[in-house]
């Protein structure tokens, strides 16, 4: 269930605590107040990572510490082998932070996490963040504030540009999905749309979207599915990127129209969004909706 | 990334998927040296985009001072914004029937989407009541499995021609990891054989690692493929824009670098690179650095470098203390730098950069930080 985005003390595991990245992101993350309740590492005489216990495999973990999240931080071509390895041990939500995730691999990740009814973030996503209470992944405190916004993002350092702008006027967020600028994701802006409509301390709903993929044409219509009452803004990344030429991001590739910027920002206009293309149009977008604003 | 057709027809002629006999060139001369295939032919500039036809970039020759002629106006030249750096001399084909197939990765279904119509040709996109598609599970079986229910609804005429060619390209779609193989047309002649007539193959770099075959392709044509040899060889994404721009650019994350680089375009400047640093891969060792001020230092109209960081965890105090490292390596880089840093040990940055050889200035804003960089490329600003 999606809904478990919400939970700000789900007991979580660090899938791959052992390594450089690993340890230092679990410290991070415990002390930013998430809930880490056990490490896993394939290496046996680990038996605690920062006060966490560590255990041989995920199925030990759960049974152990009742974990119910992973962040895995391990290399891309482990990515697969680790997500089946959590949600077979009934891991609900699980989020990858890795770059480079290969998209056959993805695209069987998917199908597995789906049928065991898990909520998969990524393949290679920041991760997500209650601010103040939560954070599964790396996004940066500057970025991170409570307030009134839903934020869904393709990209990471877009995101964390305009999220320290938007805390900069005192914009802070309610919930913050980095879904990743992947081909083949777990998690697309599109599904987070009912949890953001019934979701009643957010007010207003920022995308941070880029060319490639159709994902920005789904949420156009999930927004007027969902008939969404509160205001979307939109801030599209990509208008000058040339046809068939990958920009960092796989998902960013074009194949002739599909995915192009102008698509994307006629879909969004029709489902009532404010589409921007500067970050300082669409910061100032926001800041003039007195309505989202601390009280 | 999407291959070009040359390399793509030979990748794709190794499962069973021929094409006409053709040959690469780089070079106009070549012609008179290389063994060329029967004539007459189609000269075709490679780049990696549909729509070559229409923009004028497929051209029938029949004798090789034709071709010559052709090739020499094609090298060097711009196709739909990719400059041409080699075409390929290709047999010319006759046929009674075309068709079009194709399987794609469909991001929403995890599965992979089969294509098949059995009209071809350069519209064949625009008809979109003339195929059909089925959803297949994301394994060999599955494709062929959906392939051949699909092309059993085609024509007499089309269908063994077309069954054939997709279960070869099922075989491709897997051993290659492709997001997309696409067939188009596929010609079928009178006595029910056929070739392929274009093909796009679209690879995942991300999986590089374990595709040896693909590797070494990028790896021996790394002027055709200059963003992905980059990536195979020092494992971050450059990608350059405007060999005649004024802009340098040194960002971190491939979505705020995109979205620089439109905002600069927006307002009429000329960045000459997209380029994705990732900080956090470097660890101590300024090599990476080095590479991208090498390669700027090269563009002619090059007159100042905007440096735009966020990093989350990279201390940019080392971050600074790499840079100015990285541009003592590169003496012919020489001009001023409006740096943007923002994260931890931002304070230190300013200590650490006091050793540089050149002009920086700090602008924390990333607005201002533009601002400054388009008034000193259009060489009325000066770093005070």
């Amino acid at each position: 269930m999606i809904d478990c985005l919400l939970e700000a003390e789900i007991p979580a595991l660090i899938q791959g605590a052992s390594g450089r990245t690993g340890r230092q992101h679990l410290r991070l993350m415990q002390r930013y107040g998430t809930r880490i309740v056990g490490g896993v590492s394939a290496r046996a005489e680990l038996r605690e990572i920062e006060g966490v216990p560590v255990f041989a495999n995920c199925r030990e973990a759960v049974a152990a510490t009742g974990a119910r999240a992973s962040v895995l931080m391990v290399p891309a071509l482990s990515v697969l082998a680790a997500l089946t390895e959590a949600v077979e041990a009934g891991i609900e939500l699980v989020v990858t932070v890795t770059e480079g995730v290969p998209v056959h691999d993805a695209m069987k990740a998917l199908g597995i996490a789906r049928a065991h009814g898990a909520t998969w973030i990524g393949a290679s996503t920041p991760g997500i963040a209650i601010p103040g209470r939560l954070k599964l992944g790396f996004l940066p405190d500057v970025a991170l504030a409570p307030g009134s916004l839903g934020m869904m993002s393709k990209s990471g350092t877009l995101s964390y540009e305009v999220g320290h702008r938007l805390v900069q006027r005192g914009l802070g967020q309610t919930l913050w999905v980095g879904v990743g600028g992947d081909l083949v994701k777990g998690t697309r802006f599109a599904d987070l749309v009912p949890l953001f409509a019934r979701h009643a301390p957010t007010r207003g709903i920022v995308v941070i979207g880029e060319i490639g993929g159709t994902e920005e044409e789904e949420l156009a219509e999930a927004l007027a599915a969902n008939r969404i009452a509160k205001p979307v803004f939109a801030l599209l990344a990509g208008s000058h990127a040339p046809e068939g030429v990958m920009m960092g991001h796989a998902g960013a590739m074009i194949y002739g129209n599909r995915g192009s910027f102008a698509s994307k920002r006629a879909a969004l206009e029709a489902a009532g969004a404010q589409v921007y293309t500067t970050m300082d149009d669409l910061v100032r977008g926001i800041a003039s909706d007195p309505n989202l604003l601390e009280q | 990334m999407m291959l070009l057709e040359h390399d793509a027809k030979e990748l794709l002629a190794r499962c069973g998927l021929a094409a006409p006999e053709g040959v690469w060139i780089e070079h106009a001369a070549e012609l008179d040296r290389l063994a060329l295939p029967p004539a007459p032919w189609m000269v075709k500039a490679q780049v990696p985009v549909g729509g070559r036809g229409k923009a004028g970039a497929i051209w029938p020759v029949a004798t090789v001072a034709e071709a010559k002629a052709e090739v020499e106006r094609l090298l060097g030249s711009r196709v739909l914004g990719h400059p041409v750096r080699a075409c390929r001399l290709e047999t010319r084909t006759a046929f009674v029937h075309e068709a079009y197939l194709s399987l794609i990765i469909d991001p929403l279904a995890a599965g992979v989407r089969v294509v098949v119509s059995a009209a071809g040709g350069i519209d064949v996109e625009q008809s979109a009541d003339a195929m059909k598609n089925a959803l297949a599970p994301p394994d060999e079986a599955g494709v062929r499995e959906a392939a051949q229910s699909l092309a059993r609804e085609l024509p007499e005429s089309h269908r063994g021609a077309v069954a054939a060619a997709l279960a070869a390209a099922a075989t491709a779609f897997f051993r290659y990891e492709a997001l997309l193989v696409e067939i188009n047309p596929l010609f079928i002649r009178a006595d029910g054989s056929w070739l392929i007539g274009d093909a796009k193959l679209a690879v995942d770099v991300n999986a590089l690692a374990r595709q040896p075959e693909i590797r070494s392709l990028i790896e021996a044509k790394a002027r055709a493929y200059p963003e992905a040899a980059l990536k195979v060889r020092d494992g971050f994404d450059y990608v350059e824009l405007d060999p005649e721009g004024t802009i340098g650019l040194l960002t971190t994350g491939a979505g705020l670098s995109m979205k620089l680089i439109d905002e600069l375009i927006g307002k009429g400047e000329r960045p000459i690179n997209f380029v994705d640093v990732r900080t956090g891969e470097l660890r101590g060792d300024p090599a990476r650095l080095v590479r991208i001020l090498d390669k700027l230092s090269r563009a002619p109209r090059l007159r100042v470098l905007l440096v735009n960081i966020f990093a989350g965890i990279t201390d940019l105090g080392e971050f600074a203390a790499l840079l100015v490292r990285a541009l003592e390596a590169v003496p012919l880089f020489d001009v001023p730098i409006v740096a943007r840093l923002v994260g931890r040990g931002a304070g230190e940055v300013q200590a650490q950069l006091r050793g540089a050889r050149l002009p920086i200035v700090i602008e924390p804003d990333l607005d201002r930080a533009v601002a400054k960089t388009a008034e000193i490329a259009a060489g009325r600003g000066a770093l005070a």
